[in-house]
């Protein structure tokens, strides 16, 4: 049998939106599936699941076509937002009914009840009702009814979204625990950045009904593919291309890039914790470094984040956000960031640089 | 259309109201197609002239014009009564308060012909006020001479109806933000001014719907104009609905007499339906105000409270507990007074002899025990299945929702004409007779039943149903596994709702049952009939002890569900 994950191709159409989207999940890998509310991602779990109908498109589970079995016989366990706990059901009753539908005796079941919640680290629950339940314990309450039933894909529908911050963090790294320890081949949807840049082995961005990247935390933060996925990953300034003659800091003749002005709008991306801040008129950059240089910013606020402060400048009408460790004495401020640094994109997408970086790097 | 094996599950619920389709489709329409066949088929074939006959009649436009005339002084007295009792609940708190809002229930859940002989008993001239009055005064005649009249009609509708207008408006009102006042008064305005221009228009809403479903009731009210209306002086449309099939033998015309009442019935039931909607935009609802309620400041306040308390009291439980008391004495010879006696128990429970209808008492309370059980238990199936399918929220949850609620729009005496008509055809033995009435209670029931099932049924998230799916269960045991259980409290208050109901039932039983057909409330109604009080009281006292015990029950039941 190929035991190679996911693999799904799936088109829809519903009343507001579209939804086409194509993406694989490799055996044993968390993917996480993020996208702001709206974008399709829960419908695309849905549709996985088998809990909407899906007209066209491919579903291959380990190589099983499964795009039109029953959604109970998909083998695929769904944990859901508000948990979903049967309340008329004890945790133990709960845990149990997976595994009764798949007619494990007693003894086993028994065996098995205790082993899940061991865990989820909820020894001894197995006669609580989900009433008298955290809404944390629920969540690991429905993450070991799901597991009980053994399934081939785990697909969990924004699991953390009711719970606060602190708890948040500890049960994503409880999640990724449990998933290395079952090895379960896992989908997991969310809207958090940060969640899923720390969670997943794979990140899928979604955007109005498509697919808008595919790639690990690091390419995803580093190399957006276009202008959606850098600011959606994370704070960046977009700039368009036009200030580049103004602000360049041009070395020693050497021609440092070639403007191309195609068709389209040409914008640059740069992330704040790029920019470097300088209170006086000069930049802590070596002048043979190719950079942007941006003179007399006005420093329009300054946001104490603990481990930086966050400034927003205003600079010839643009806005651009910095990350700098102190805070700035001045009203004024002069920016800088580096050619390398900076992403091109041309009616939103990524495009190949046109600005070169200089001698020496 | 190809059929996608991933639907199956919608599929299921697809089908699964089809055949509690069927049956309220048998039920409800094939009885109402014998009535309107008949109001439009004459000997001659297809006419309007039986329609136009009885419109033109100035007989029966007289009955139009009285029906819609008592029903708007009804609900005019009832308004009277019920928003100073609203306004006091809503504002203060103050002993007997709880009792009074618990009271407010009886009318809802007591059988029209009970409220029929507690009036009787308690308003009549050899009633238990009149022997008050008497007594306290030293009076030789009974003072208030009231039953068999027009004001007798309108009292009892008053009493029936205004604590449904009281609990309405008095929980709209406690749950209004009372913030709105507030600022009324810091902007300057008095008392007076804030509560004609502010409050009053924010409490309209939940007036007029409330005053409209009392308009509803009193339109087809039937057992208390039939007993004490008294003749044809005033008779409405469902009285003469009756007197004409049953009496002159006219069911034609009675079918075409039907045909007005369902269009008045349907045209309030939109009405008041759209009220709702309003009543659910127009305010946010606030969990509660408990904490703004105050004693009365006043004297007069508080001697205000205490006088509707005391009346409430009076009114609500005096005739049922006048029923009670009354049914207990007998006088054991025609001069002596009457004293403490199980003379009536005993007759119903042929340990003594009895006379009359009192012999076939017992018989009674036997079949309308039967015919409730078998009620509830037929009618709670329908109504569970018919809210799997309404619940799907897809664009035929709506009509079928609509269709479940179908029989509302048609006067229970109507139904029992239809039920009549299609018995006539039939011609069938007693068991067949019976089995009819056990159909047209269950008609009357399920929309009752739909409507406390419903409601539940809606709370259930769609993620507990497509947990157990994506955990490995078929449809059908996710229904009897998840759904089923988390229903069963509902269930039972449906089961519960259908029982007291059929139980209770008299105008539809009336209308199609053969003299051979005893149920409790028949043979309550031909005990009044034949001036043997006593023993009706009897046979209410068991009526009442039979509604007491279930509606314990149920909130016993209730008070052992999950809460969730």
């Amino acid at each position: 049998m190929a035991d190679n994950g996911l693999s799904c191709s799936l088109k829809a159409s519903y009343q507001d939106f579209n939804l086409d989207v194509s993406f694989s999940v490799k055996s044993g890998e968390l993917a996480c599936i993020i996208g702001p509310s709206g974008c399709g991602k829960s419908t695309t779990l849905q549709l996985i699941a088998g809990l909407l109908p899906l007209n066209t498109g491919q579903l291959v589970l380990n190589g099983r076509d499964i795009a039109h079995t029953s959604v109970h016989e998909r083998q695929i366990a769904m944990v859901f937002q508000d948990y979903a706990l049967f309340p008329h059901m004890s945790v133990e009753q709960n845990i149990a009914y997976p595994l009764k539908i798949r007619k494990v005796g007693r003894v086993k079941r028994k065996e098995k009840i205790t082993r899940l919640l061991s865990m989820v680290a909820l020894e001894g629950y197995q006669k609580r009702k989900s009433q008298e339940l955290s809404g944390g314990e629920r969540q690991r309450v429905a993450l070991a009814r799901a597991l009980a039933s053994e399934p081939k894909l785990l697909l969990l529908d924004e699991p953390l979204s009711a719970l606060d911050a602190k708890l948040r963090k500890h049960l994503r790294e409880e999640i990724r625990r449990i998933h290395d320890e079952t090895g379960i081949t896992t989908l997991y949807v969310t809207h958090d950045q940060e969640e899923a840049l720390s969670i997943a082995d794979r990140i899928i961005v979604m955007h109005e009904g498509r697919v808008m990247q595919e790639g690990t935390g690091e390419q995803i933060y580093n190399e957006p593919a276009n202008i959606f996925v850098a600011t959606f990953m994370g704070e960046g300034n977009t700039l368009p291309y036009s200030i580049i003659p103004k602000t360049l800091v041009n070395t020693g003749g050497v021609t440092p890039f070639v403007f191309k002005p195609k068709e389209g709008k040409h914008t640059i991306f740069f992330r704040p914790e790029e920019v470097l801040v300088q209170d006086n008129k000069n930049l802590p950059l070596a002048e043979y470094l190719v950079h942007l240089q941006f003179k007399q910013a006005e420093v329009v606020s300054c946001e104490f984040q603990g481990d930086h402060y966050r400034l927003v400048c205003n600079w010839e009408g643009y806005s651009i956000i910095s990350h700098c460790s102190h805070r700035p004495q001045a009203r004024t401020v002069t920016l800088g960031v580096r050619i390398k640094h900076i992403r091109e994109y041309v009616d939103g997408e990524s495009v190949k640089k046109t600005l070169l970086p200089s001698v020496g790097e | 259309m190809r059929e996608d094996k991933n639907l199956q599950y919608k599929r299921f619920y697809r089908v699964m109201p089809l055949p509690s389709a069927m049956v309220l489709l048998l039920l409800f329409f094939v009885p109402l197609f014998f009535t309107l066949s008949s109001a439009f088929f004459t000997e001659q074939g297809f006419s309007f002239s039986r329609i136009a006959g009885v419109f033109t009649d100035p007989y029966t436009q007289r009955i139009m014009l009285f029906t819609l005339l008592q029903a708007t002084l009804s609900t005019l007295a009832s308004l009277l009564v019920a928003l100073p009792g609203a306004y006091l609940i809503a504002t203060y708190s103050f002993r007997g308060k709880r009792l009074i809002l618990a009271l407010s229930a009886i009318p809802f859940v007591i059988p029209s012909i009970l409220v029929v002989l507690g009036f009787v008993i308690f308003f009549g001239n050899n009633g238990f006020l009149n022997r008050i009055l008497m007594a306290l005064f030293e009076l030789e005649e009974p003072p208030l001479s009231i039953l068999y009249s027009f004001p007798a009609i309108i009292l009892a509708h008053t009493f029936y109806n205004f604590p449904i207008i009281m609990s309405l408006v008095s929980s709209y009102w406690e749950h209004m933000d009372g913030n709105c006042e507030t600022a009324s008064y810091t902007l300057g305005a008095t008392k007076a001014k804030t509560f004609f221009s502010i409050t009053l228009p924010r409490l309209l809403p939940a007036i007029i719907s409330a005053a409209s479903l009392v308009f509803l009731f009193c339109f087809n009210s039937f057992a208390i104009i039939l007993v004490l209306g008294g003749g044809p002086q005033y008779t409405t449309m469902e009285v003469e609905i009756y007197r004409q099939a049953r009496m002159l033998g006219q069911s034609g015309s009675a079918a075409a007499l039907s045909l007005f009442s369902i269009l008045v019935t349907s045209i309030l039931l939109l009405w008041y339906n759209s009220t709702q909607k309003r009543l659910a935009r127009s305010e946010t609802y606030r969990n509660s105000n408990r904490l703004n309620e105050k004693k009365p400041a006043t004297l007069f306040g508080k001697l205000l409270a205490l006088l509707y308390t005391v009346a409430s009291f009076l009114f609500i439980l005096g005739p049922i507990a006048s029923v009670v008391v009354r049914s207990f004495m007998a006088s054991s010879s025609r001069s002596s007074a009457e004293t403490f006696s199980l003379k009536w128990y005993r007759q119903l429970l042929s340990l003594e002899r009895a006379t009359g209808h009192m012999n076939s008492a017992l018989q009674a309370l036997s079949n309308s025990l039967l015919i409730a059980l078998l009620v509830a238990l037929c009618t709670v199936p329908l109504a569970l299945t018919l809210s799997a399918a309404i619940r799907r929220k897809e664009k035929k949850g709506s009509m079928l929702e609509l269709f479940g609620m179908l029989p509302m729009t048609v006067s229970s005496v109507i139904i029992g004409l239809g039920y009549y008509l299609i018995s006539a055809k039939i011609r069938g033995g007693l068991l067949t007779s019976y089995s009819l009435v056990v159909l047209a209670h269950m008609v009357i029931a399920i929309p009752f039943v739909l409507r406390t099932i419903l409601p539940e049924y809606r709370k259930i998230p769609d993620s507990y149903i497509h947990s157990s799916l994506t955990l490995g269960a078929g449809p059908l045991r996710t229904f009897l596994l998840i759904e089923l259980p988390l229903l069963r409290g509902a269930m039972f208050t449906g089961a519960i709702f259908a029982f007291a109901l059929s139980m209770g039932e008299f105008n539809a039983t009336l209308t199609l049952a053969n003299s051979s057909i005893v149920t409790l409330p028949i043979v309550m109604y031909r005990l009044i009939g034949s001036y043997n009080f006593q023993g009706a009281c009897a046979l209410g006292t068991i009526l009442i002890a039979v509604c007491a015990i279930v509606f314990i029950v149920s909130e016993l039941a209730k008070g052992g569900n999950h809460g969730r």
